[in-house]
């Protein structure tokens, strides 16, 4: 009986400890590193920096036609962990990949969302090298 | 300023009203006898994605790629929400989207052309699409469907600023307000307005 509790607590406590395994920092798939790397060969970065990321997501700036100030936290808020929304009214499922494993599954889907919003945001395209940091922030959360 | 717009087409939208009311009373029956079968319920497999029900309901959108490539950013509008000229016009400039780059490629603009045009609201028998039709003037091609001058009136009554609390944003956000708005039933019943 106590035997049986025993292993139940640690079943448990295994079960737990998985689980809070499975929503930290999460690991990019087979695609997707190799979209890093090629992130890599065409900025010549060695590696990419979370902290860069951290601030690249959350810089500001003022668009030169519409006067006003743009960032990626319009529409993904601060906490890439909590769900944003777009300009229309549409909610967006969180970007971290800790909390929605779909994110950064797809290099197809990534590089069509750059380009989309870095135009959006920054009037040109986003770099390998602040797409790589960018990244790496959002499998580090 | 905006009034004098609208007068034209006001103008010829009452003469196209004049001109079907010879066969309105035919139409109109069939959709109040669906309406109550339940017409949201029967319409979709017997009817076809043309809608050609006389009913109320505009048909839901149902084209993969559509779904993909047009939902992210706000509602999926209806292809029976504009006249298919009009979606040429927004699907002719993907690259200055209402300010977005939507980055499609040239294959994919044109399945979802095809798709819109197709469905639009010329091509439908739904009565919300024919009188959105019929609301357009036939030399202009709005790309929005809040411009549209049916829509225009049937939300004159809804202030600038209701439009703008925080979880509607704008006027362009349908499924805000239109509770079955994802299923192409825009019914007054279905209507509730969030209060922030
Ligand atoms: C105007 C609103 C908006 C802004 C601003 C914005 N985004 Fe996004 N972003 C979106 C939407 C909408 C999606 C797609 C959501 C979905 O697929 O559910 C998205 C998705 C993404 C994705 C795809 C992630 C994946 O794998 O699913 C990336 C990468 C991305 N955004 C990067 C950025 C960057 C970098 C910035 C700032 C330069 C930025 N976004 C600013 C709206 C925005
Ligand atoms: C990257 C984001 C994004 C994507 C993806 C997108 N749109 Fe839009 N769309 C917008 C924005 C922003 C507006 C302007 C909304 C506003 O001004 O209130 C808009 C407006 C519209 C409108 C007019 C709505 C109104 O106000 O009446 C139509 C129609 C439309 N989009 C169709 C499409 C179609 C078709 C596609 C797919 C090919 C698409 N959109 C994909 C961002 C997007
Ligand atoms: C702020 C809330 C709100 C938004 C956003 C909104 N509507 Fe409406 N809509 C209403 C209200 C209220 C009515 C009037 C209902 C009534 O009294 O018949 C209405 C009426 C309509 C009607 C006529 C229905 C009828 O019973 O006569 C249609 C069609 C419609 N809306 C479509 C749309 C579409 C498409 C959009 C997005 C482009 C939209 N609406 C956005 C609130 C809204």
């Amino acid at each position: 009986m106590k035997k049986g509790i025993r292993s139940f607590i640690a079943a448990s406590v295994f079960a737990a400890a998985s689980a809070s395994m499975a929503v930290s920092a999460a690991e990019p798939n087979e695609q997707v590193r190799s979209l890093v790397d090629s992130y890599k060969k065409s900025s010549g970065a060695q590696s990419f920096s979370a902290e860069e990321g951290r601030k690249f997501f959350n810089s500001k700036r003022t668009h030169s036609v519409k006067k006003e100030e743009r960032s990626c936290t319009t529409c993904h808020t601060t906490d890439p962990r909590q769900p944003g929304k777009t300009i229309v009214g549409k909610v967006i499922e969180p970007l971290a990949p800790s909390v929605n494993k779909e994110r950064f599954t797809d290099p197809e889907k990534i590089e069509k969302w750059f380009k989309r919003n870095c135009t959006w945001v920054l009037e040109r395209e986003c770099t390998p090298r602040e797409k790589g940091d960018y990244i790496t922030y959002m499998m580090s959360l | 300023m905006k009034i004098k717009k609208f007068i034209l087409p006001l103008l010829s939208a009452g003469a196209l009203v004049a001109a079907m009311t010879a066969f309105a009373p035919a139409v109109f029956a069939d959709g109040y006898e669906r309406g109550e079968r339940g017409d949201s319920e029967e319409r979709g497999e017997s009817e076809g994605r043309n809608g050609r029900n006389g009913g109320r309901i505009i048909p839901p959108a149902d084209n993969a790629a559509y779904k993909q490539e047009c939902s992210s950013c706000h509602f999926l509008y209806q292809p029976g929400l504009l006249p298919a000229r009009s979606w040429e016009a927004v699907m002719g400039a993907t690259g200055k989207h209402f300010g977005e780059d939507l980055a499609l490629d040239e294959a994919t603009v044109k399945e979802l052309l095809a798709y819109l045009t197709a469905n639009g609201a010329d091509k439908q028998t739904n009565r919300r699409s024919t009188r959105i039709a019929a609301s357009i003037d036939s030399s202009s091609a709005p790309t929005r469907i809040t411009e549209v001058p049916y829509m225009v009136k049937e939300h004159r009554k809804i202030k600038k600023e209701t439009f703008s609390r925080p979880s509607i944003k704008t006027f362009s956000n349908c499924g805000a307000c239109h509770t079955k708005g994802a299923e192409g039933n825009f019914e007054e019943d279905f209507v509730k307005i969030p209060k922030n």
